[in-house]
């Protein structure tokens, strides 16, 4: 009897420790340090108010990084979420052959598993001025004129950083809307067919509005991705040139181990928790209200 | 008979499409390959062509020089994350699940909580925790924040899939006599093995592929694992690409491979859990 | 049996939990002394060859001549090396002899009290009057000693004999002959300078040397220190004007390309000259061998420039022990084999590099490349550190950043000076 009423916290115990020591006191802390001035090699800690803020929202830098942020966003939400759905849609259609459709799921998904690291050194060479595959190609379809370097130009190095995302997650995003797609129901189809819909009606009026929180929740995730990203700009510019490239993550990690500003890191660390939360909520009650 | 001709039209241009984006996908990869196996002038002169010899020379150059032990790292690493999370995420979820407590539901949500914190936030504040816990350097300083950060996600799965069925079989078992423990393992789990490894895997992907917190805590060669590896890498070979694209290739395999075999479990992965990675 | 159940699960819990804690800290338990044997952990920054096979071979003879020394040797390459010792300096990990460039960059290690102090030993048995007293400078801060170096340099032009001579080409003095050269080779379709910003130290190289030129010498040293800094000379727009003037002669797309991919061009014949440190003779050396007709030349005099023309821009680089080593007399002994004489030898005999002991190199070791390279080190009156190590970080940042900008016309002369003149003041406020 007695063991009854312990157990379960002894099966819940090292799970909550764990969760409370090494994310929610790190995340408390960081809110602590934001208030401070440190470096990375040294002890000493002096207290300096709002000031680290006062800098953040005087910093061009900064603002660079949420532009980005927020383009990648964007950007990602057209391709992702658009054309992932668009795909998802035509391998489902009767356009593409079953035998077939295993195939291309497969081969849209698999850059997803890929390490960012090994993708983002693969796009290394697609965009490498000289030899790369971009700039080849172009010149193949006698578009040469349009090369680039395409990393190294402050108007291009963010957007070819997206474009590389996109590569990496259209497919991921696109297997989720086919899972969805699959739980409609045929009935409805059938009855369309006999209403005499044509394909492109079908999709407008009945899987769109099907899939409708999967698209509420594949759209919110990618926009926290966009917020969070890190690995892909730091692999491939670290945020050049000049800062132009710059995200708000790889900003936080060049201020407390570059520039040996841990508090003013702290503080960017606090603005993209309170970005990432509240997007988080609205993830939180989106798939609340579709669960059982 | 018009609209079977728009159909089949419209077919073969959907299929052309499709077929010219399998090309954008695969390209990369076809030409990562194609120029690991040629000498660095090759590569330089002549890129998007075949190979002349192939040179499997780059591949064990790769390996020796510290691919095979960013392997072994990252193995060890993403072993024993995953192992324990899946241990104590089940452990977490069967206690919430099968238990009367009265504070079970603020639990959970300080658990699913984590889920909303990023690893980024906790950055500097974890840098300077595992360095007083002198964890900092360790293989550890990977693998606690991996599965600390893991749990939520991996609790959240596992909770509902043990919601959802019966508890019939484990009340006989109690009034057998046997005690919680015994009932979580005889019973529970060898029925709950497919949602173990539908959260294994996606615990996979992010503790294979994971690159900010093996940076920024692990400094020693002998303990990093492939992502972080491979930028060292890249930097120590300076201008040997092929050899890079050898190390790039041999480290895109497993998980290449892994997920070939078993991509029903991927797809059972992001579904159940609906996505929220 | 309930109660054994219940152990279980308890035990299990502590189990883990201890194991998580444990297992770890035996990990990183005090392994410096285990068999009797001393353990040295040492970092330097050249993961790649030659450098990387030669430290190899010099810590194992080390080893065989001392047994009951281990040294545990890690590397970080150039780029990432900055960004990562001070983080491992933070820790209580920090490497026991490590790397580092002299000037501004070792001395905020100083004032945080992290080197360890050499002053004393190097006075014992005449450690110090084997060394040049113009390469221990640097590594003094208010006449304390904290580094010794392992490699001499400066940074030169180095050029294609070949192309100047089928040109008709004379090796330029002044900046004007200077850009008649770059002129004369762009209109034959040859790029004149071989140039890789992308990791933009760089031009930080290119910057510095334009500094000391124009500006005044007594004024840049004002200004380079933190505490005074100010920036408002005009020189100083003046030498990032000559550094546009230079833009045209780059070769394309500068930002995008790394400086060891620059040099591999220039010494593929794809350009005639490229801005180098001595120190990478062997390098070139190794990429195209013997027969590769070069030569270097120094940076030309700019006959209007306030500054001191006889400089050359170099700093030297080498190792220093940290403050909490717990092993100080053995890592003093690593200390004076590394940077002493026997290793010297086989320093320039093998990878071309000079390191900071008198009399080192003569006809008999040194190539014909290295002993050109020491003899213009020699020639140099003084020397004028690297900018990006010598500047305070803040400073160093907004350079870096900006000539990026100002290398692809995005930026001009005064507004980057601006954005220098606002960072100078918050780094004078700073160091208060």
């Amino acid at each position: 009897m007695k063991e009854r009423k312990i157990a379960p916290y002894v099966y819940i115990f090292p799970t909550l420790l764990l969760i409370i020591i090494f994310v929610y006191i790190p995340i408390i802390q960081n809110f602590y340090f934001s208030f401070f001035k440190m470096s990375s090699y040294s002890t000493v800690k002096t207290f300096v108010g709002f000031s680290n803020y006062k800098n953040i929202f005087a910093d061009e830098i900064f603002y660079t990084a949420v532009i980005n942020n927020t383009l990648y966003a964007v950007i990602s939400l057209i391709f992702q979420v658009g054309i992932g759905l668009c795909l998802a849609m035509l391998l489902e259609s009767r356009f593409v052959a079953p035998k077939l459709r295993t195939f291309f799921r497969s081969i849209y998904f698999m850059p997803s598993v890929i390490s960012i690291t090994v993708v983002a050194l693969i796009f290394q060479f697609v965009y490498t001025p000289d030899i790369g595959i971009l700039n080849g190609f172009l010149k193949a379809i006698g578009m040469g004129k349009y090369s680039h370097a395409w990393l190294g130009e402050t108007k291009t190095a963010i957007f070819s950083i997206i474009a590389m995302s996109q590569w990496q997650y259209v497919g991921y995003i696109m297997m989720l809307f086919i899972v969805a797609i699959q739980k409609i129901p045929e009935d409805i189809y059938e009855a369309a067919d006999i209403d005499g819909a044509t394909g492109l009606q079908k999709a407008l009026f009945i899987t769109i509005p099907q899939v409708k929180e999967m698209t509420l929740v594949t759209s919110v995730i990618t926009v926290i991705g966009a917020f969070k990203v890190f690995s892909e700009v730091y692999v491939m510019t670290s945020g050049g040139p000049g800062n132009s490239s710059q995200v708000l993550s790889t900003y936080l990690y060049r201020s407390a181990f570059i520039n040996d500003e841990m508090g003013y890191a702290s503080a960017i660390g606090v603005i993209i928790f309170i970005i990432t939360i509240t997007l988080s909520f609205i993830q939180i009650k989106i798939s609340k209200s579709g669960q059982v | 008979m018009n609209k079977k001709k728009h159909y089949t039209v419209s077919k073969i241009l959907i299929n052309i499409f499709l077929f010219f984006l399998v090309i954008i996908v695969l390209y990369p990869l076809y030409w990562t390959i194609i120029n690991s196996l040629k000498t660095n002038n090759e590569l330089f002169i002549s890129p998007f062509s075949l190979p002349h010899k192939l040179i499997f020379k780059n591949y064990i150059s790769a390996w020796n020089l510290g691919l095979s032990q960013y392997f072994l790292n990252s193995i060890y690493v993403s072993f024993i994350s995953i192992a324990i999370t899946v241990f104590l995420g089940a452990l977490c979820a069967y206690g919430l699940s099968r238990f009367d407590i009265k504070a079970k539901n603020l639990i959970f949500m300080v658990v699913l909580g984590g889920l909303m914190l990023s690893p980024e936030v906790a950055l500097v504040s974890l840098y300077k925790i595992l360095q007083t816990l002198h964890l900092y350097n360790t293989r550890w300083a990977m693998i606690i924040p991996y599965i600390a950060f893991k749990l939520p996600f991996s609790v959240f799965l596992m909770r509902s899939y043990f919601i959802s069925f019966p508890k019939d079989m484990e009340e006989a078992a109690t009034i057998d006599g046997c005690n919680t423990f015994q009932v979580f393992y005889k019973i529970v789990v060898p029925i709950s093995l497919p949602i173990f490894a539908s959260t294994a895997i996606m615990d996979a992907i992010f503790v294979w592929n994971e690159f900010l917190f093996a940076l920024v805590f692990v400094e020693s060669k002998a303990i990093t694992t492939i992502p972080v590896g491979l930028m060292a890498f890249r930097d120590a070979l300076n201008t040997d690409w092929t050899v890079l694209l050898a190390g790039i290739t041999i480290a895109t395999l497993p998980m290449a491979i892994l997920f070939l075999c078993m991509q029903k479990y991927f797809v059972k992965g992001l579904t159940s859990g609906a996505v929220k990675g | 049996m309930k109660r054994k159940g219940l152990m279980t699960i308890v035990l299990a819990a502590c189990i883990t939990m201890t194991s998580v804690f444990s297992g770890c800290s035996s990990k990183t338990a005090d392994t410096s002394k285990d068999n009797g044997k001393i353990t040295i952990k040492f970092l330097h920054r050249w993961p790649m060859e030659p450098n990387k096979s030669f430290l190899d071979k010099v810590v194992a003879d080390y080893e065989k001549a001392n047994p009951n020394i281990k040294i545990d040797m890690q590397s970080v390459a150039n780029d990432s090396y900055k960004e990562k010792i001070k983080v491992i300096l933070g820790t209580a990990d920090a490497p026991d002899v490590f790397f580092s460039w002299s000037g501004e960059f070792m001395y905020k290690f100083v004032r945080e009290n992290k080197l360890y102090d050499l002053t004393t030993a190097l006075n014992q048995d005449g450690w110090k009057d084997t060394l040049m007293e113009s390469q221990l400078k640097p590594f003094t801060l208010d006449n304390k000693t904290y580094g010794t170096p392992y490699s001499v340099d400066g940074k030169v032009f180095f050029y294609n004999t070949k192309i100047f001579k089928d040109n008709g080409l004379e090796v330029p003095k002044t900046w004007d002959e200077f850009i008649k050269v770059c002129d004369t080779l762009k209109s034959k379709g040859i790029t004149p300078i071989a140039y890789g910003n992308q990791a933009p130290w760089a031009s930080a190289h290119y910057i510095g040397t334009l500094n000391q030129k124009v500006v005044a010498e007594d004024v840049r040293t004002k200004d380079y220190n933190a505490a005074t800094g100010e920036f408002t000379d005009s020189g100083y727009v003046e030498a990032l004007k000559k550094y546009q003037q230079l833009i045209p002669y780059f070769n394309a797309n500068s930002n995008a390309i790394k400086h060891d991919q620059a040099r591999m061009n220039w010494a593929n014949g794809k350009a005639a000259m490229i801005y180098c440190e001595t120190q990478e003779v062997g390098e070139v050396q190794k990429l195209q061998g013997k027969d590769f007709q070069w030569g270097m030349f120094k940076f030309p005099d700019i006959t209007d420039g306030k500054g001191d023309q006889s400089k050359l821009t170099g700093a030297p680089e080498g190792f220093v022990i940290s403050a909490n080593t717990k092993h100080p007399k053995e890592a003093i002994a690593f200390l004076k084999y590394l940077t002493g004489k026997e290793v010297g030898l086989k320093e320039v005999k093998e990878i071309g590099i000079l390191n900071g002991m008198k009399g080192i190199y003569d006809t008999t070791n040194a190539d014909a490349k290295v002993i050109e390279a020491a003899n213009l080190i020699n020639s140099a009156k003084d020397i004028v550190y690297w900018l990006d190590t010598d500047l305070n970080t803040k400073l160093v940042n907004v350079y870096l950043s900006e000539t990026q900008l100002l290398t692809s016309g995005e930026t001009t002369p005064e507004k980057m000076m601006q954005k220098i003149q606002q960072t100078a003041k918050v780094v004078k406020n700073e160091t208060k």
